[in-house]
């Protein structure tokens, strides 16, 4: 990584130089000597901008004026340090160097310190917010056990059945918002690029439909997989948990839903998941909201239940952009929503 | 005070899920045995013989592995480990040290007792028979032949490569038991390298397209994603 980035500096340094000597040649011949220091210095204030830190410029400087003083000035091939007019370029090429680093480094540092704002402020808002919807079902949950302990024989059987089956209700919910909780930390944690592993997308699917059976045993998945073996690299816990947040989010919000379906394709060098149903559709500007990663508490808080369907979503964009992929929504032309996002898959199988 | 209800020892320091857990056993017939600690879950399998454990693997005072080793020096008794979500490297060091199976929490009751009863069949079943009789594996419509190296659904012949066959062949032995890719790729190939999970991942998905299993419905092998693959036995669903 660090390495990559210094052959880049090098390779980008090298390159505006270059640029600049073949511009020196061009205008002596042309006999316009006089601007060649204005390219030397212009070359070297566009490698201060666009390398990191001083070093690149400051040697870019000293190259130039060496490369000024000995080719294109007169006496030609000589180095001559006496001439005042050599050092005056000199010094003034070296403060543009300086300057210009000085200038970028400090922008490229603010740029940094307001991008862990944003993070920040953007995890404030997820903190807050699930705090928020934490607290509703575990007072269902607190409630509603002291009830059934203290009150138990005055109780009907259907009426404990009730409360009873509200403790499981909320503890399910309970269970689905830790997991995507999790899901952020295990993303979030140091900044640890994910560790994907090959997963063969069947097994995926496989796995993703028990789980979500297990779940909603109700609820029919009209599947489409393409009939070659698709492995793709992933982590498969944080990939199986954005399946299912996109399923669910069709079982909460999509209403008046007869068919779900997932679809997985292959186009070219990567797998295309598209999961559609044919619901009420969706609010495209506040999904595309919630997907570009700007969740933000403000509109959830009129019905608590919905805060899922938020986090849910916005886990999903996290992990797919992490995996490298892009995540979209749109409402349907015959009704309905569908999701749709892309991940890299490996290539051809080179076994057997 | 005997009696011929099976024993299980549970190993867990949470008062509240050992509470539950006893519970639920309980009052499906089996006789629990609890232990809050590493050292007392020594004692207490020593004097209790239990047929099942069920350990939890963050214990307070030694980790839950120690017990595993223990147990496994010298008893082939069902483990199933209790684990959390997320740490797929604990529970396939559990499975290679010697587990048989893992629920991962939070888990519903339905889930763990299904694992007792299929870790409580298989044990009976290697304990008492031996190896399959007749060199024959069954399992609701699927025969395997081990003498003939074949395989059957429902009387038809599912054709097999001889790696595909030694797979499922091997994980019929093991029938109930999760089996963790690093164990079946030693079982199947005898070595391993770096791609051979991948190997018997794209294997598996051969096996599974011969054996038109479609992905999410249940067939006789379960995949469990970053860990490896159980045959289930003739109960569970």
């Amino acid at each position: 990584m660090r390495k990559r980035k210094i052959m880049r500096n090098i390779a980008l340094s090298a390159g505006i130089f270059i640029l600049a000597v073949v511009f020196g040649v061009l205008f002596q011949k042309l006999e316009v000597q006089e601007h060649i220091t204005t390219v030397f210095v212009f070359a070297v204030f566009l490698i201060a901008l666009l390398t990191d830190g001083y070093v690149y410029g400051v040697v870019a400087t000293f190259a130039g004026m060496l490369a000024i003083n000995y080719a294109f000035t007169y006496p030609f091939f000589i180095l001559n340090f006496i001439d005042p007019a050599n050092l005056i370029s000199a010094i003034i090429m070296v403060t543009v160097a300086i300057l210009t680093g000085t200038l970028t480094t400090k922008v490229k540092r603010q740029d940094a310190i307001k991008m862990e704002t944003e993070k920040e402020r953007m995890r404030a808002n997820l903190l807050r917010a699930v705090s928020h919807d934490l607290r509703t079902p575990l007072t269902t949950i607190y409630s509603a056990s002291s009830t059934l302990r203290e009150n138990r024989r005055t109780l009907t059987p259907e009426q404990q059945d009730a409360v009873l089956k509200s403790i499981q209700e909320d503890a399910e919910w309970l269970m689905r918002m830790v997991e995507n909780l999790l899901s952020i930390t295990r993303i979030d944690s140091g900044r640890i690029k994910i560790i994907k592993t090959p997963t063969v997308l069947d097994e995926l699917i496989d796995s993703v439909m028990n789980k979500f059976r297990n779940r909603y045993p109700g609820q029919k998945v009209r599947l489409e997989l393409p009939e070659e073996i698709v492995v793709i690299p992933m982590d498969t816990i944080l990939m199986e948990q954005v399946i299912i947040n996109i399923l669910e989010n069709a079982v909460f919000h999509a209403a008046g839903m007869t068919t779900l379906s997932l679809k997985v394709s292959t186009q070219g060098k990567q797998a295309v998941f598209e999961i559609a149903d044919d619901g009420c559709g969706i609010n495209e500007e506040r999904i595309r909201h919630i997907l570009n990663g700007s969740y933000d508490d403000q509109e959830e808080r009129a019905d608590s239940r919905k805060g899922n369907a938020g986090i849910g979503l916005s886990v999903c964009a996290t992990i797919v952009k992490a995996h490298g992929g892009s995540i979209s929504a749109r409402n349907r032309k015959e009704g309905g929503a569908v999701f749709r996002f892309t991940l890299d898959k490996e290539d051809a199988m080179d076994d057997e | 005070m005997t009696n011929n209800k099976y024993k299980i020892l549970l190993v867990e320091d949470d008062a509240n899920i050992c509470t539950v857990v006893a519970t639920m056993l309980e009052s499906s017939d089996y006789q629990v045995i609890l232990a809050q600690t590493c050292a007392l879950a020594k004692t207490l399998f020593a004097s209790y013989q239990p047929d099942v454990v069920i350990l939890d693997l963050g214990l307070p005072d030694m980790d839950g592995m120690q017990f595993l080793k223990f147990v496994r020096q010298d008893s082939l008794t069902p483990i199933i480990i209790l684990s959390a979500r997320s740490n797929e490297r604990d529970k396939v060091t559990a499975l290679d040290m010697g587990a048989n199976d893992y629920v991962t929490k939070p888990f519903s009751s339905a889930e763990l007792l299904a694992r007792v009863r299929v870790a409580l069949r298989n044990y009976r079943h290697s304990a008492e028979e031996g190896k399959f009789p007749g060199g024959r594996f069954k399992c609701r419509d699927m025969l395997i032949d081990y003498d003939a190296r074949q395989v059957f659904i429902g009387g038809q012949e599912i054709k097999l490569t001889q790696t595909e066959y030694n797979i499922v062949a091997l994980l019929s032995e093991h029938c109930g038991k999760m089996m963790t890719y690093s164990a079946i790729v030693k079982g199947v190939w005898g070595y391993s390298t770096e791609g051979s999970t991948k190997k018997l991942q794209v294997n598996m998905a051969n096996i599974r397209k011969k054996f038109g299993a479609r992905p999410g419905e249940t067939w006789y092998i379960t995949n469990e994603l970053g860990v490896g693959y159980r045959m289930n036995g003739e109960e569970e669903e």
